[in-house]
């Protein structure tokens, strides 16, 4: 019972913080993307299943709120929960160059995926070279820098609800 | 025995791998299935619907049902005429204070005229200009002067003249004929012209009737009406063309005879007739709201 509450209380205010906030707080249309924050936390100190379904239910979320093609988060967020759940107790999530290397990868595989399939989908190339855009780079540079302090609070919320 | 344990316990690790994998290889399938559904115009239609009601604005239902079919551009019809209906709501809301206000003011002004009994002051914007023909066979009919359509004139404006001595402005003519960037302008001494005239502070109406001379001939004078020479003579309030009480001239000579029930008089126009090179032409400037 305890779980669903953490993953409810997780879902909720991540969305919240996400969606709502985001609309309001952005700069620049830059916004850090806290929602892969907590499926790679959940990836690399729960089990590879929680992370994957929690990434496949943000995504979901998340592509309702947006404009881009319905799915693409969803499959995004459930491969990353996927692949670094397999990375599952291999890290010390309580080291802060560890939290920023994960996440940089993380946004890596992140955008990376989301330009293909743009690619895949429409055959235009500028979603590949969008991956070196400034505006690309100072997010995920936003994403890693906000880390730490989310990764503190997951634990935080971890130790309450464990 | 700790080997068979070993084996159990690697077996279950597998068994949980192979459980992980088929739940990442379903959600996969969810997810691909939803962006190849994307491309349906259902799965489109309900989801642009959703982000349209969460974040709705102008540009953006346009950008969400742009690539949409016939029922998607009625939906965006629906939200534009919205957004027009606000538009038009706030802008009659601000119009209907307007009005308020002018009516209002309207009210205060005519009550103010009233009180001070002063005379209503039009809207108006006077244009000079330059007498360029004047036909010596035609001299007390008409002339031509060098503004036209361009600067705004239009058939039947109403033609004055500054008078130095009275230090006013006094009825000339009409104009009759407009071209680009000229105006024929028909005189009150022209025979064909009869101007509606009232004799100043008596209250005599009567009529202004050109006879081709400096002079006007003033009918329709009723017989008991005390009128004398030197009396001034301004349009009246009938006039369509000149405002009232624009001075017209000064009688000089009243004949009894011509009726039994009116008298007629002559008159002296105010304009210097032989020798006016100028004109002001009244406009009256459109109302922009």
């Amino acid at each position: 019972m305890k779980k669903i509450i953490y993953y409810l209380i997780l879902y909720v205010f991540f969305s919240m913080i996400q969606f709502i906030f985001g609309k309001y707080l952005n700069f620049f249309g830059i916004f850090p993307n806290f929602i892969l924050i907590v499926i790679v936390y959940l990836g690399v100190s729960k089990k590879i299943i929680n992370a994957q379904l929690m990434g496949f239910l943000f995504g979901l979320t998340w592509d309702v709120f947006s404009t881009d093609i319905f799915g693409i988060r969803a499959l995004m967020f459930t491969v990353i929960g996927y692949l670094f759940g397999k990375f599952f107790g291999d890290f010390d999530t309580n080291k802060i160059p560890v939290q920023f290397v994960v996440i940089f990868f993380a946004n890596v595989v992140y955008w990376f995926g989301f330009n293909l399939i743009y690619f895949i989908i429409f055959g235009n190339e500028v979603y590949m070279t969008y991956f070196f855009d400034i505006s690309c780079c100072v997010k995920i540079i936003a994403t890693v820098l906000i880390a730490p302090v989310i990764f503190h609070i997951l634990e935080w919320l971890g130790i309450i609800y464990a | 025995m700790r080997l068979l344990a070993l084996g159990f316990y690697k077996m279950s690790q597998r068994r949980k791998t192979k459980y992980e994998n088929i739940i990442f290889l379903i959600l996969l399938l969810i997810s691909f299935s939803f962006i190849i559904g994307r491309f349906t115009s259902t799965v489109r239609l309900i989801k642009n619907l959703i982000y349209c009601f969460s974040y709705s604005n102008l540009n953006l239902t346009n950008y969400i049902f742009y690539p949409s079919g016939n029922f998607t551009n009625d939906i965006k019809s629906i939200i534009y005429m919205r957004y027009e209906n606000i538009a038009y709501k706030q802008k009659n809301r601000e119009l209907t204070d307007k009005l308020r206000n002018y009516d209002t003011m309207l009210r205060e002004y005519n009550n103010l005229s009233k009180l001070l009994k002063l005379t209503k002051v039009k809207n108006t914007v006077s244009l000079f200009a330059r007498i360029s023909i004047r036909d010596p066979n035609k001299w007390y009919r008409w002339f031509i002067i060098n503004k036209g359509q361009k600067d705004g004139l239009y058939n039947e404006l109403p033609v004055l003249m500054f008078n130095k001595k009275k230090d006013t402005l006094c009825a000339v003519g009409r104009i009759v004929e407009t071209y680009r960037s000229s105006s024929k302008v028909a005189l009150i001494t022209n025979a064909a012209y009869a101007l509606p005239v009232e004799i100043k502070n008596k209250g005599v109406n009567c009529l202004a009737e050109g006879f081709d001379s400096n002079l006007l001939r003033i009918t329709y004078i009723p017989r008991d009406a005390d009128i004398k020479a030197g009396d001034e003579v301004v349009v009246s309030e009938l006039s369509s063309v000149f405002q009232k009480d624009t001075p017209v001239g000064i009688i000089t000579d009243i004949s009894e005879k011509s009726s039994v029930d009116f008298k007629t008089a002559t008159a002296k126009v105010f304009f210097e007739i032989d020798t006016i090179y100028e004109a002001v032409i009244i406009l009256i400037p459109e109302i922009k709201i």
